[in-house]
Parts: structure tokens; sequence; C-alpha cells
């Protein structure tokens, strides 16, 4: 107490030193060069990384120690439904956001740095924040995009022209000098499709957009068979190369969603994996998973890049277990397709072609007004929980739902649908597993059977450790082994889990986090540094 | 409201198209249906719906070739479900752009809202519109020859095993008491595409048989489980509450539940004990619209 004046002043001097170091660091970063390869002390985008690969450099817990886990702290996030977002973290600040909004905190003890709330205030669910220079990235809900000083929360800039948009909730991506965000619908009525917007990282001027339905002049216009294009919704964030200059999303399903008697032809660019020029939005190549969808199956699952020799042939790889059941090896420099492999045991929506990969739908899996039952369901064989890849095991780690659904028709009308169910039939109720894929072969390595989770479910981690960070729908986290997916840990936080983990350092010291429900869950290796000093 | 919300979330595609198809139709909220939970005009729609719309929808409102079913087995309402005073609006102006005609004219308006009331009755839990029989015949063949309370208990009256009935008519459709009674397989899903808000509680009421680890066995019926734990009602009505390193193994037994219920009994016994199940449980409130809207 009787220090409390000269603790305040070296508080505050600390403080302001570490301002300074932090704004020298963020400005010797090249704007081409925001983020390392590999995510390490920091997790600065949903991703960990521009690779999506999850796989973190953090070697301080291992399969010899994760059995000594412990929890470190819980933040409870007020004023949402729910949390779907990854938290980021850099400089041991961890920045957890929702639309509108964003909580700062000391990622070591969970204790609020600073608050941003901007009007109106939404419970939505959203997926994330950005964090680059010195600043944070949001997106809004009447469609704007925010950038705001990472040590204060004080609004920089707010986006500036472009046309009207509403965006997804998905997190934007920071690379280039530029900000990327995507949304379901151009426009602010009725469906405008889905689309990709850049904006200057310095100043939030609008610079271009992409549309996932094609517009006139486009060849591609004639794959809807006359129909006014619709649907190819955006709403989980892309990959970026910086070398390639090219950035990588999943385009979602062609609309109407269940009923493809009015749009005859593949749909483009629905339920396709695009890659796009970072400087001026045009496409580089396509590639579409599920031609004339009829059951829901988005691509919008995360895009992992990775390079490793291809049959002999080193390759720079696009990486993607999609929402159909096939498991997708692109060469990402030009999209040529090399591999489809089924993930789960039951996939017959249709048939891929094993030399071009084309999707060839059944007729007999159409939906119906009575209702047809189809493999994998609308839910998918996976959804958008995060996949992960570890180069060391060469093991690629994905949520997967085994089981089937119904789809149904509200009536015979063009446009018609409703909903979709879990299949009725006993051995196609939907179970989830943390599954391992051999990367290049897409052979099954081993399961983690997530018992009595069974629909959508939380993304994955791996790293330099040697585990995979493995939560569960059903509020379960565990640690795995990351060669044989053996339990080494386990929490239970008591609700239930839909966003994807992360892990950081701080002060030399590996965290795991989550968000369950409203809460935000963080673990990691007994130590004493927050132990209180005993007086003499 | 529905729509703003479903578009600001965003991610779940499927919500928006649905709740926007559910939207197109200007939400009328007309005078409570005078028929509403009145048994003989439920009959008389009963009639009504059987003349004119069953060759559509198929018999009790469950889908046909042409039309979508109106009453489903599920136990949660449809994202975009239509409630009662939309679905009075499309049986009088129709529904532009499908094969369903406007009946306004066609019909008495009064024969409409008895369909409604039908319809109503058929969507609401047993409780609104129990099934007919001798209640008191029906309670006997619960306790004596149906054997049910030698598993379930009725407001502390009864066994452990299975699920506490006392509430039974209030929690379900009268069609799926009698599904649970009659058929094999007669588990209800939900809409898919629905998130869960809370964690919900196992209620597959699985009978296991367990060899522990340290010898010995355990037979019961499952509460609940996890990738780590396992909570069980065992034979001796104890709790026994395991990690999964202390069971060796464990096998699912077939269902306790008899399901031919239909043939154990004859069919007024069968009747009368439905009429009795169907009136067990407390009336709740009416807030099945607002039900609605708490879903994606």
């Amino acid at each position: 107490m009787k220090n409390f004046a000269s603790a305040w002043g070296r508080g505050i001097f600390r403080t302001l030193l570490m301002g300074t170091a932090v704004a020298l660091c963020a400005s010797a970063a090249s704007a081409q060069d925001v983020y390392p390869a590999q995510p390490g002390k920091d997790w600065p985008i949903y991703g960990g990384s521009y690779n999506n690969q999850r796989y973190s450099s953090l070697k301080e817990i291992t399969p010899a120690n994760a059995g000594n886990l412990q929890g470190k702290w819980t933040y409870h996030v007020e004023g949402l439904q729910g949390l779907e977002s990854v938290p980021v973290v850099v400089n041991g600040v961890m920045y957890v956001s929702g639309y509108n909004r964003i909580d700062a905190l000391d990622a070591r003890t969970g204790n609020v740095v600073w608050r941003f709330r901007r009007q109106p205030a939404t419970p939505a669910y959203q997926r994330g924040a950005a964090v680059a220079h010195n600043r944070v990235y949001i997106t809004t809900n009447d469609g704007h995009v925010l950038a705001l000083d990472a040590r204060t929360g004080a609004q920089i800039w707010e986006s500036k022209g472009g046309p009207k948009v509403s965006f997804s909730g998905m997190p934007p991506m920071v690379a280039n000098g530029k900000i990327l965000v995507a949304g379901n619908r151009f426009g602010t009525v009725g469906d405008g499709g889905g689309f990709i917007q850049a904006y200057d990282e310095q100043t939030g001027e609008y610079r271009w957009t992409w549309r996932a339905v094609p517009e006139n002049g486009d060849p591609a216009l004639d794959s809807w068979g006359g129909h006014v294009p619709g649907g190819g919704p955006i709403w989980i964030g892309g990959a970026y190369d910086p070398e390639l200059k090219l950035v990588y999303y999943g385009t979602g399903q062609p609309n109407p969603q269940w009923s493809g008697k009015g749009r005859p032809g593949d749909n483009l660019y629905s339920d396709c994996i695009v890659a796009l020029d970072i400087d001026t939005g045009k496409l580089k190549w396509y590639f579409q998973n599920t031609p004339h969808d009829t059951h829901d199956y988005d691509s919008t699952e995360i895009i992992v890049l990775a390079d490793m020799t291809f049959k002999g042939k080193p390759r720079k790889l696009a990486l993607q277990a999609n929402r159909n059941g096939y498991y997708y090896i692109l060469d990402r420099t030009n999209g040529e397709f090399l591999q489809a492999t089924p993930f789960v045991s039951r996939v017959d929506w249709g048939t891929v072609d094993p030399k071009t990969g084309k999707g060839q739908p059944d007729p007999a899996h159409e939906p119906t007004v009575k209702g047809t039952i189809t493999c994998p369901s609308t839910a998918g064989a996976t959804n958008w929980p995060s996949p992960a890849y570890n180069p060391v095991t060469g093991l690629f780690y994905v949520t997967t739902t085994e089981g089937c659904g119904v789809n149904t028709l509200a009536s015979s009308a063009p446009d018609s649908e409703t909903s979709y169910l879990e299949s009725p039939r006993d051995k196609e109720a939907w179970q989830l597993y943390t599954r391992a894929i051999d990367a290049r072969t897409g052979t099954i390595k081993w399961d983690y059977k997530q018992v009595r989770s069974n629909h959508y479910g939380p993304g994955l981690l791996t790293s330099e450790g040697g585990i995979v960070f493995s939560p569960e729908q059903f509020g379960q986290v565990s640690v795995l082994d990351a060669k044989t997916g053996r339990s080494l840990w386990h929490y239970n936080t008591g609700d239930l889990i839909t966003a994807s983990p992360l892990t950081y350092s701080v002060d030399g010291h590996q965290y795991l986090a989550i968000a369950s429900g409203t809460n935000i869950f963080t673990f990691g290796l007994p130590d004493r540094s927050t132990a209180v000093e005993k007086k003499p | 409201m529905k729509l703003t919300k479903a578009l600001a979330i965003g991610f779940v595609i499927s919500t928006t198209v649905l709740s926007a198809h559910a939207q197109r139709r200007a939400e009328p909220s007309g005078p409570p249906n005078p028929f509403a939970g009145n048994s003989q005009a439920i009959a008389q729609g009963e009639q009504a719906y059987n003349q004119s719309c069953t060759s559509c929808h198929g018999p009790n409102g469950g889908a046909g070739e042409i039309g979508p079913e109106i009453i489903h087995n599920l136990s949660v309402p449809l994202r975009g479900e239509l409630n009662d005073d939309q679905i009075l609006d499309v049986i009088r102006n129709g529904a532009p752009g499908t094969a369903m005609p406007a009946w306004k004219g066609k019909l008495a308006d009064d024969d409409i809202l008895k369909i409604g009331a039908f319809l109503h009755a058929l969507r609401g839990t047993a409780i609104d519109n129990p099934l007919p029989g001798n209640v008191a015949h029906g309670e006997e063949i619960f306790w004596g020859k149906g054997q049910c309370g030698s598993c379930h208990m009725l407001s502390g009256k009864g066994a452990l095993k299975g699920p506490d009935l006392s509430n039974v008519a209030a929690e379900y459709k009268s069609n799926l008491i009698v599904d649970a009674l009659t058929k094999p397989n007669h588990r209800v899903y939900g809409d898919g595409g629905v998130h869960l808000r809370s964690l919900p509680p196992m209620d597959t009421y699985d009978a296991v048989h367990i060899t522990l680890s340290g010898g010995g066995t355990l037979d019961g019926v499952l509460l609940n489980q996890d990738s780590y734990s396992l909570q069980l009602l065992g034979d001796d009505n104890q709790l026994h509450l395991l990690q999964r390193a202390q069971v060796r193994a464990l096998t699912v037994k077939p269902a306790l539940m008899p399901t031919d219920y239909d043939k154990r009994l004859t069919k007024d016994e069968f009747d009368d004990l439905m009429a009795f199940l169907t009136r067990q449980g407390r009336k709740a409130p009416a807030a099945s619209a607002s039900r609605n809207a708490e879903q994606e």
C-alpha cells in the first residue's frame, strides 16, 4: 500500500515502453508479409496463419506432459447468444469479437484491457477478428469494416465506398495492404449472391468486389439454364499465398437450395473453390466440387494450403475436406485437380470422376416432397469447423460427421423447399469423430469418437509439440496424441462448442484456448508465475 | 424480426432461404379460432379435411405425393413452419406458384375454421386433444395388464427404469405416444439445421450390461455418457457414476420398452390406455408461435 504511487508510476512507464515496442515491431513488418508462415507466440488471424494449417510452432505442451494441463482462466462474454469465433492473440492480448464489438483481454489472466461497443448491439453469432500492424479489424452487421487501435480500442476508420452489402460475420483477412471480407448477400435486399470484397488497410477505402454469381458477359452465366443465378454465399474465411498473390475462398450452394428443377446446369460459381488475384479481385481459376447441387453442400469448408511432394513431384497444394464427403487435393497455382477420396463411409449423392474431379449428381437422390435419404446429410461430412494439417505426422485432422439425412420439398413447385432432417434409419444417425487422414493418400489413419456429439462440432489445431487439441460439440475438450489419436487429457466445459481452438504463448508459457457457450476457456501447464508470493 | 436476425447470423445459409420463404406471406393475426379445442368441431374438421385435403396432403396431414406434410413427427417445429393463422390464410387464399388452390368460396368459412381446429389439435401436444376412451380403465391397464408401472413412474408411484410419464401428454403429441408403444423404430429427430442452445439430455434409455475393469458386472439403464464417463441407473435402483477407465466392456441390450402394445392388448384396452396417457400432464400456456422464433 505504501508503494502504491511508485508502483503506479512504474506501471505507466512499463506500459509506455511496451507500447513503443509494439509499435516498433508493427512498423517493421512489410505490407506483403503481415504474418509468419506458422503461428507461434501469436495467433493473429482465424486460421493462425495464411495457410490455415493451424500447425503451431509451440512445443511446451507435448504428449508426455499434456496429462498435467489445468484450467488457467475463464472469461464470460456478456450479451451474445453464443460464441463461434476464434479469439486472436497478439503480444499477450486476446481479442474476442462479436458483430460491432471487441473485448481485449490480458491473455495470461483473462482480465479486461479494453472493450469496444458500437451500435446496434446484436447477440448474433460471428466468427472473428484479425489483428495486424497494431490494429484490430472487425465487421459490423450493417455492412462496414472497422479498424481499431489494438492498444486502446479507439476507432481509426470505418470503411468507405463500395456497393451496399451484408457481411456474414466471417473473420476479415489482412493481406497485401488490404482487408478482405465476404458475405452472403450482395446488395441489401433479395438474393444478390455471395461476394468477396477488399478495402485498403490504411484508409478503409473500397477497392474491389468479386461476386460468386456470374454477371452479364461471363460465359459461366450459361450454366444456369436461363435462370437468374443466386446463392454462392461466402461465410467463412479464406487462405492466402503471399508468393502467388492469390487468395482462396470456398463458395456456398446455388439457390434455391434443395430444388434444382428451375436451374438446369452446373450453376457456377456455386460450391466452388476459387482463386482470386489479391490486387484486382479477378478470378484466376475455379474448381467446382458439387455441380448442380441440390443438397446444400457448400464448399465453404476451410481451405488448407500445403507444399509437399505429391506423386513424386513437389507441389503447391490446396487441401479441402468437403461437405459432400470427398477430400480434395488441388494444385493451387492453377486449380488442377489431383485427387478426391471419400473420407466418410457412405457417400451416395453422386460420383466424382477420378481423372477430372468433376462431380456427377445421382438423380435418384434429388430431394422430393416425400423426402429422399442421401449421404452425407445436408449438415455435411464436415462443415465450418477448421481442420488442421501437421507436416510432421503427414496427417490432415478433420471433425467428421458420419451419417445421412432426409431432404424434403414443400411442393412440386420449382423453387419449393423446406428443410433437412437426420436419417431415421438406425445406422445412418449422425456421429462426430475427430478423424486423421493421410494428407497425401486420403486414407483414414485414426478416429477419436466424440461420444454423444452429432452435429457440426468444433475445429481442431495441432502443434510441433505433437498434440491435437480436440474440442467436442458436447463440451469436452481433449488433447490427443497427434500420431495415434490417443487421448492424453480432457476437461468438461459444460456447454456446447461450435468454435475452433487456438494456441499462443505469453512469457514463454503455452496456452490452449477455446470458446464454449458464451465463455472463453484457457488451459496450460502448472507453473508458479501466477502464485501470490507469501509475505515474509 | 426473424428474417433480420437470421440474415445477421448469416452463416446458416439454409435459414435465410427458409425464413424468406415463410416471410413471403404476410403474417395475418386474426381473432383466435372459435373452434380450437372443441372436440365436436375438431371431429367435423377431420371429416372436412378428409373430403378436401387428404388426396394431396395424405391422411392426418402426414404428406402425400403432391402436397407437403402439415403435421410432422418432430419434437420441435420446423424452421419457417406456418402458425395456425398462416395455415388458415393458405387454406382460404391458396399458395401461389403451387398446386394449392384457394378454398374461400368453395368451403364454408366455418368448415375452414374447423379444419384449422383439427390441424391445431394434430399439431399440439396430446394434452391439447387427448384421445378418446375410458380413462379409468386405461389407468387400470397402466398398472395392471400393461405393466407400464414396472418401469415408469407417475407422480411418484411406479418404477425408475423408464422415463417419468407424469407430464408425458404435455411434452409429446398423441401420435408420438402411440408410436412409442407400437413401433420399434420411433426415434424422434429434429430439424437438421437447428443449432442447439444447450446440452440436451440423453433420452434413449439404453439398457446396458457393463463388465467392470476391477471385476464384476453391472446392468442398468444409461442416463448419460460422454467420452470419459458414464452415468448409470443400475437394476439395483442406485446411481452408478463411472469413469470409462472403470469399464472393461459395455454392451447395449435389446430395448426394454415393448413396442407391440397394439397386439398385447385388445383394441379397447389399447385405446383406453392411450386415453389415460394422453391426459397425463399440465397444460402449458400457449406459446407455440414464439418457440419457433427461437430457432435458426
